[in-house]
């Protein structure tokens, strides 16, 4: 058996598998979304495009496109921009090996725990009557905020949850990678006359660019899939201030109106769009990382 | 421009000193190599005057201000890396004019510069190339436009060629060397190749467990070494060293070998004082039966070095090689008379190992 056979062969069954359960299931929603199927009846009908052009004529459709599309800048800027800073931070005054893992650690629990234990302690947090956040901004005479209830800070507050999570998270791993930096460029940059955080600016983090590239798709991924967290903490409200595609998509098809077939057209244009946008995402980034 | 002065340099990582008490006058202009073997404290050396590692105790002085606290930005000097350490990610001309940059030059001074530097160094056709793009030897070309462009006051190179094949090494240690000819920079050299440091420098400093062993020009340091540890860096092939006792009439005798010795050199030997002798390859010869201060050997083994031959032979058991250019005429199990001058030997104390030049 050649090398070549045997990588067929062993990739096979699992790509089989995974071929199966997307082309099943994206088959199915092709399908449901050609009809006009909702969960209250067992009638059906062939529509069509109905489905599709009534989406562009939606617009609260556009509204969770516009959030789905902010959410994804808000947390995937938030959480690199978090990690650069404090990685930076904690390599430049951090020496000692044993105190940088313990930080390590400790920057490690927020990503393990369950993102609905999470939300959870952070809408309770958020509480403008209980919540810790509201004493704290009590002794410096504000508030009591509405965090999750005002429609101009709801989505904002929901994005810190997921940046402490995931800012933490990372700011782990691109500590690390700094850490595998030759040192000799950095000395070569000291004696350069760079200050310190030019060396960072110029030196280290542009010979990170790769990774940090690769970073922010996985992040970007990531973020899509952000459905649990918002639902907890705040259903898509108020009103639709944080309501994105997939929350939009579950409301219509299971929540309110059990329209599947409408938001079956939905998830497929969330599919089309996220892999539009991806393609060209990645492409720009292995250009821009080159 | 700027000469150096290091005084009671002490470096310790931990309890264990690496550099103890080091002493070191670098007049302006002079191209100094630091010589050693590995670990001996070079490297370290030569990063503290960078201000690359702190002083653990002593003082710096450049140009006659004292750098111990300033930070290397600050000291007016330029390193050359082994590693080249170049900026990855930026293109060759980025990476000579970083430093200028920083130092908030504006443009139209930074041009000039670079083109001239560029060209000095063959460097032009390459500025907008990445330096993963270029060859081992060009990235070094880069490495050392970037130090000139700063003017600096010091130039600092650390093993900046053995990363180079041979050939390329020649070549560049000869521009390096002319390069040095021509802006008189002071310059501090690292290197563990002693062929390299007797050809490029105008003093050796040999260094050894993070002190000076000695210091001197290349010849200096080749026809007086100061100890038997010198002496055996230095040249190849390595000396020979041969445990002699002094007989009367400055005759030292080891067996069947006896040798007389230079009384201008060594007037202080006594009859009966044990010494250690030390016999250079390269000035001992073939020589006929009844030469004086011959010695009578079996051929082990003639090794073909292209010009002359390394003939090893064994004397009372012991090895003794010697240098010669007629090699080819003699071959494995040959006895063979060799002989050198009585100016040509050096000797040692046994016990410390001081030459006993003068003593
Ligand atoms: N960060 C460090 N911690 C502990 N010991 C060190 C450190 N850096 C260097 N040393 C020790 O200091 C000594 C001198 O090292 P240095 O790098 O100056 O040697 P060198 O003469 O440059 O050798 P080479 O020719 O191999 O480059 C060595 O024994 C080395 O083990
Ligand atoms: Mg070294």
């Amino acid at each position: 058996m050649t090398r070549n056979t045997f990588v067929r062969l062993t990739l096979v069954p699992a790509i089989a598998l995974l071929a199966t359960l997307a082309l099943v299931s994206i088959g199915g929603a092709i399908w449901f979304a050609l009809s006009n199927r909702t969960l209250r009846s067992p009638d059906y009908d062939f529509v069509g495009a109905y489905n599709f052009l009534r989406l562009l004529r939606d617009s609260r459709f556009f509204n969770a496109l516009e959030i789905s599309a902010l959410w994804e800048v808000i947390t995937v800027s938030g959480t690199l921009g978090l990690a650069v800073l404090l990685s930076v931070l904690i390599y430049e005054t951090v020496q000692k090996p044993l105190w940088r893992n313990l930080i390590c650690f400790a920057f490690l629990v927020p990503v393990l725990l369950p993102r609905v234990a999470a939300a959870f302690i952070w809408r309770f947090m958020y509480s403008p009557s209980l919540g810790v956040i509201n004493y704290l901004c009590g002794l410096l005479g504000i508030g009591p905020v509405e965090f999750l209830a005002d429609p101009s800070l709801a989505l904002m507050s929901v994005a810190v949850v997921d940046i402490w999570q995931w800012g933490l998270f990372f700011t782990v791993i691109v500590l690390k990678l700094m850490e595998t930096l030759p040192r000799d460029p950095i000395e070569a940059a000291m004696l350069d006359n760079a200050r310190r955080w030019e060396i960072h600016a110029y030196v280290t983090l542009p010979m990170l660019k790769g990774p940090l590239i690769s970073l922010a798709l996985v992040k970007a991924v990531e973020s899509l899939r952000s459905f649990d967290l918002i639902f907890v903490m705040t259903g898509g409200g108020p009103g639709k201030a944080t309501e994105t595609l997939d929350l939009y998509a579950y409301q219509m098809g299971i929540n309110m109106g059990g329209r599947i077939s409408y938001a079956s057209a939905m998830s497929l244009l969330l599919l089309l769009v996220t892999t539009i946008a991806f393609t060209i995402i990645w492409k720009a980034g292995k250009k821009w990382a080159a | 421009m700027a000469n150096i002065t290091c005084s009671s340099i002490v470096k310790s990582y931990g309890d264990y000193p690496v550099i103890d008490g080091l002493n070191l006058d670098i007049p302006d202009h002079e191209f100094v190599v630091f010589l050693g073997p590995s670990g001996c404290g070079k490297s370290t050396m030569l990063r503290m005057i960078a201000g690359l590692e702190t002083v653990t105790g002593g003082r710096i002085e450049i140009g006659g201000t004292d750098v111990t606290d300033l930070p290397p930005g600050d000291r007016g000097v330029a390193m050359v890396f082994q590693s080249y350490a170049l900026y990855p990610h930026m293109s060759v001309a980025d990476n000579i004019t970083f430093g200028l940059r920083r130092q908030g030059l504006p443009k139209a001074e930074i041009a000039p510069r670079l083109t001239q530097v560029a060209d000095m160094l063959g460097l032009a056709p390459f500025l907008d190339r990445r330096p993963k793009n270029l060859s081992g030897g060009q990235q070094q070309r880069v490495a050392m436009a970037r130090a000139m462009i700063k003017t600096p006051k010091v130039f600092l190179f650390d093993e900046p060629l053995s990363n180079l094949d041979a050939k390329l090494r020649e070549k560049l240690r000869t521009e390096i060397r002319k390069m040095h000819l021509q802006l008189k920079t002071t310059t501090i050299f690292v290197t563990h190749d002693q062929l390299e440091a007797m050809t490029i420098a105008d003093r050796i400093v040999l260094m050894r467990d993070g002190a000076i062993e000695q210091m001197g020009t290349p010849d200096e340091i080749f026809e007086r070494p100061a100890s038997h540890f010198v002496a055996d860096f230095i040249g190849t092939p390595a000396m020979n060293f041969i445990d002699a006792t002094i007989e009367p009439g400055h005759v030292a005798r080891s067996g069947s070998i006896a040798l007389s010795l230079s009384r201008d050199l060594f007037p202080g030997l006594r009859p009966g004082q044990k010494v250690e002798l030390g016999l250079r390859p390269a000035s001992m010869d073939l020589v006929e039966p009844g030469a004086p201060n011959a010695i009578a050997g079996r051929v082990v083994l003639v090794e073909n070095m292209g010009a002359e031959g390394q003939v090893i032979t064994e004397v009372d058991g012991r090895e003794i090689s010697f240098v010669t250019a007629q090699f080819r005429r003699v071959k494995p199990g040959d006895a063979v008379r060799f002989a050198l001058r009585p100016d040509q030997i050096h000797a040692f104390d046994p016990v410390s190992g001081r030459s006993l030049l003068g003593a």
